[in-house]
């Protein structure tokens, strides 16, 4: 209850635009305005109490508190460092990013690449901060991190050797703004070893709240050319590698093994009466150029028209040069694009993706239903529903259709687990909703087993993979799709998080049923009750013809405990006393003959709906099973309610025993009943006070 | 006028946890390696068998011994993720409360008769923080006290962890602190089906 409560406040937060690039969340609550305002009151300096100056903030294992690595590691702030420290000279540019004693060139490549768009720079840089107006050794950042931005404050005190920068530092060595974005990175990642190894596309993502693709240009996309010509337009972050063993050779064409390039330029040009792709590329080094065809001193731009070497041509050495798309295809072997979110531009030189998000999760029992190949799971996955209206403005060689990219991320929700073991087996696929089913405007259903039965997926994600992200682009023509991300077993739990850009504004909407209760009342007179039932009743009820809670205990559980057919452990008294509360109507803590003869009825029929559904005559049901037979006893309910159940009624193996089953079952009917009761005018919300709530 | 116990702290990387932690703490961190498997959360089965083979050991607490059912209940008011298990900070916490709550039981106990009596209650349960008006008090030993008005110390605890959720869930969504909260019916059966 406590913790639904903070899940509930969460889900509200989120919608009220908590975890907003302009509205952060704060990281441990540490809240950077009141700090250094503190700080600034009582004339000291930051001392991080949650990211301390000490062995342990360094790493575990190589910078571990003991390893030689961490000898005569000190803590300097930077004004004891340098004579004239600056947060950011001018702006802030790539040469402020020289790596130190960390293996995190992944992380600096992903920063450097954001030094190329300020927009996107001042997002995760606030730049209003300095070492001399209100400077009290505080600083902060922003990080995107599943779905939020978080604020993320860090002191000043950065480890050093011998009076320099133990890790990130400036080509100059007074500019201070990445060392210190990378301590803030390593706070939220537990440690700078922790940094040690990673993605380019998981820096770029975190920067930006952007999804990253990857392509592999050994089996490139047919229609790649055309996607970064696009992407370019849309202002993404593009970087192209040599995937090799030996970093940093370099071949004699001059191309930089193991290194993160840019993309900056695609363009197509008229060369000898034919058309050439041509593609511009960046080295971050800001020299060493390629030396092949189409590069500054060679031949081929003296037959392209006066205006397009004027427009493209540039002889400067400063790192940026051009090659064929063929050449390019042959000469690297990774390309990864970081599209970014509409909010993250502003100005109208750059065409944005319509992007929609949603969180959710997968649970043991309940909606972790595992890929296609388990279709009796399979379907009790969450299901979005994308609906592509508008085909793409240029479509590529005439084919026209609806560009979109889906991204499906697992959220490591658990940090004191240790990386690795939480990343599940995750993919997705995708199937042609036909509009004959029409989900739009009226009631939206989850789709049950026979929809998988009857239908092929349209597309689905390229592998299940135990990555982060996996992230596919598709191109189908226009209409309702079906996106169903799930892990690759059924029966993992997993929280996820899952994203669409789409080329053209699109529905994206998680489908689900709606929360209803449309349970058959039954009436019963007096007149309608057999004799044989009065009699059984006279006998059970005792002198004050009143059936309590503990004599309903033993009555159910003598007829249960009989029967060979169901499995069960006996009612609880907490059931018995759940089954009262629904059915007495006069208040009187007991059941007369009337009420009992309803509860009968009712278990009765729950009995039979519990039988029908115990396929393998096992005596129990599966919690899968449990999902149909809540909907056939007249409940509606969406997923994060089938999960709860799943969770709170169903044994370890998966099982659900007769007690339980109906212990939900009263529950439900009584909760729902209460609500309605609560909710006088119908308006769908109800207003508690705490001795509402107090179902103790 | 209630004081719920407090919130667990905002979480810390696990790096930062670990080298900070008291010896107890350590220990606590083993203990719960322990119990909770290679999954590393606790399940109701689980939480019975260590709360069982606890008060078994103590003679001055009279108990018939803690119920699936109960279990369930308890483990469901903390769980916040819905896998019906509860992670090491959910577990530490309500470990925290049972080891305070147990003391209160103990020196409230006035005429040690192991089991709380109808008289002894309030004040039970004011040192625990919840100063409860007499109709809650009649209510929770209608609930959870046999019929003689004793309340044993499964009934006790089990008791106290739900009141003390239920506090806290109330808080937590009591934004502007009015004394209300308002729900929808979703929200509703999330918060009293899982319970």
């Amino acid at each position: 209850m406590s913790g639904i409560a903070a899940r509930l406040k969460h889900n509200r937060d989120k919608a009220q635009g908590i975890g907003t690039n302009s509205h952060a969340v704060k990281y441990l609550n540490q809240d950077y305005e009141s700090l250094r305002r503190d700080c600034l009151e009582r004339g000291r300096l930051f001392e991080d109490d949650c990211f301390d100056a000490e062995p342990s903030s360094l790493g575990f294992k190589d910078l571990g508190p003991n390893s030689y690595k961490v000898r005569g590691i000190k803590w300097k702030r930077p004004k004891d460092i340098c004579s004239n420290p600056q947060f950011i000279i001018e702006n802030a540019t790539r040469t402020d990013i020289c790596q130190g004693a960390l293996g995190d060139c992944w992380l600096l490549a992903a920063i450097a690449s954001l030094t190329l768009n300020k927009q996107v720079l001042s997002r995760v840089v606030p730049h209003d901060q300095s070492f001399e107006e209100n400077y009290a050794g505080i600083f902060h950042f922003e990080f995107w991190q599943f779905g939020e931005w978080v604020d993320v404050v860090v002191d000043d005190r950065l480890p050093t050797k011998d009076g320099e920068l133990l890790f990130v530092h400036s080509e100059e060595g007074s500019e201070f703004w990445s060392a210190l974005l990378e301590k803030a990175y390593a706070k939220i990642n537990g440690c700078y070893e922790a940094l040690s190894g990673g993605s380019t596309t998981e820096g770029f993502e975190d920067f930006t709240g952007g999804i990253a693709e990857k392509h592999e240009l050994k089996q490139a996309d047919p229609h790649l050319f055309h996607i970064i010509e696009k992407a370019l337009a849309r202002g993404s972050l593009l970087g192209c590698s040599l995937i090799s063993a030996d970093s940093e050779a370099v071949t004699h064409r001059k191309l930089v093994k193991g290194h993160a390039y840019s993309v900056t330029g695609a363009e197509q040009v008229s060369y000898r009466g034919r058309k050439e792709k041509l593609i511009r590329i960046r080295n971050p080094w800001g020299q060493v150029e390629w030396n092949g065809a189409w590069s500054d001193k060679s031949s081929e731009w003296r037959y392209v028209s006066d205006d397009d070497r004027e427009r493209l041509f540039d002889r400067r050495e400063n790192g940026e040069f051009w090659m064929t798309f063929s050449e390019f295809l042959r000469q690297y072997s990774r390309l990864e694009i970081c599209n970014l979110t509409p909010d993250a531009l502003t100005g109208d030189e750059y065409k944005k993706w319509a992007e929609s998000e949603f969180e959710d999760t997968w649970r043991r029992g309940s909606s972790a239903g595992g890929c296609r190949n388990y279709p009796n799971s399979f379907w009790t996955n969450p299901q979005f529903v994308i609906k592509l209206d508008e085909v793409d403005d240029d479509p590529d060689e005439g084919e026209e259709g609806c560009t979109f990219i889906v991204g499906l991320m697992q959220k490591n929700r658990r940090q004191m687990r240790k990386m690795g073991q939480d990343m599940e087996t995750v993919g997705f696929a995708i199937y042609e909703v036909s509009t004959r089913l029409n989900y739009w405007g009226k009631k939206q259903v989850h789709l049950k087993k026979n929809f998988f039965l009857r239908n092929c997926s349209t597309a689905r994600s390229e592998t299940f993979i135990n990555l982060r992200e996996v992230c596919s682009h598709f191109c189908l023509p226009p209409g309702e799709y079906l996106i169903i991300p799930s892990t690759f077993k059924p029966n993992k739990n997993g929280d996820f998080y899952v994203r669409v850009f789409s080329e053209k504004p699109a529905d994206f909407q998680e489908i689900d049923d709606p929360v209803e209760c449309n349970v058959e009342q039954i009436d019963v007179e007096h007149g309608d009750i057999s004799n044989s039932f009065k009699r059984l009743f006279g006998q059970l009820a005792g002198h004050d013809v009143e059936i309590s809670v503990f004599e309903l205990q033993k009555i159910l559980n003598r007829v249960v405990m009989k029967r060979n057919d169901i499995k069960t452990n006996g009612f609880s008294l907490t059931t018995c006393r759940n089954m009262v509360n629904l059915l007495d109507k006069d208040g009187s803590g007991k059941l007369g003959l009337v009420e009992f003869k309803i509860l009968w009825t009712k278990i009765e029929k729950f009995l039979d709906l519990y039988k029908e559904r115990d396929a393998d005559q096992s005596g129990c049901m599966s919690s899968c099973e449990m999902r149909v037979a809540v909907e056939d006893a007249g409940f509606s309910l969406n997923n994060p309610l089938h999960q709860i159940i799943a969770a709170r009624y169903s044994e370890p193996n998966l099982s659900v025993d007769f007690d339980n089953f109906v212990c939900c079952l009263i529950r439900l009917e009584f909760q729902f009943n209460t609500f309605k009761t609560l909710d006088e005018d119908s308006t769908g919300r109800i207003k508690l006070g705490f001795m509402e709530v107090r179902d103790v | 006028q209630f004081v719920p116990s407090e919130p667990p702290p905002p979480r810390r990387p696990a790096v930062f946890a670990e080298a900070h932690e008291s010896d107890e703490e350590k220990q606590f961190r083993r203990v719960f390696q322990q119990l909770a498997g290679e999954d590393m959360e606790v399940s109701p089965n689980e939480l019975m068998n260590i709360l069982n083979r606890i008060v078994s050991k103590r003679g001055d607490l009279k108990t018939d011994g803690f119920s699936i059912e109960s279990c369930r209940s308890m483990v469901a008011v903390m769980d916040s993720d819905s896998t019906g298990k509860l992670g090491f900070h959910e577990f530490k916490q309500l470990w925290n409360n049972i080891k305070k709550w147990q003391e209160i039981y103990k020196s409230y106990d006035a005429d040690g008769s192991g089991v709380i009596g109808a008289d002894e209650l309030p004040k039970a349960f004011t040192a625990a923080g919840f100063p409860l008006n007499d109709q809650l008090f009649h209510m929770i030993i209608r609930r959870y006290s046999d019929e003689g008005g004793n309340m044993d110390f499964d009934n006790y605890i089990g008791c106290l962890v739900r009141l003390d959720a239920m506090c806290r869930a109330f808080k937590t969504l009591d934004k502007d602190n009015n004394g209300t909260i308002k729900v929808n019916v979703q929200e509703w059966l999330q918060l009293t089906m899982y319970s």
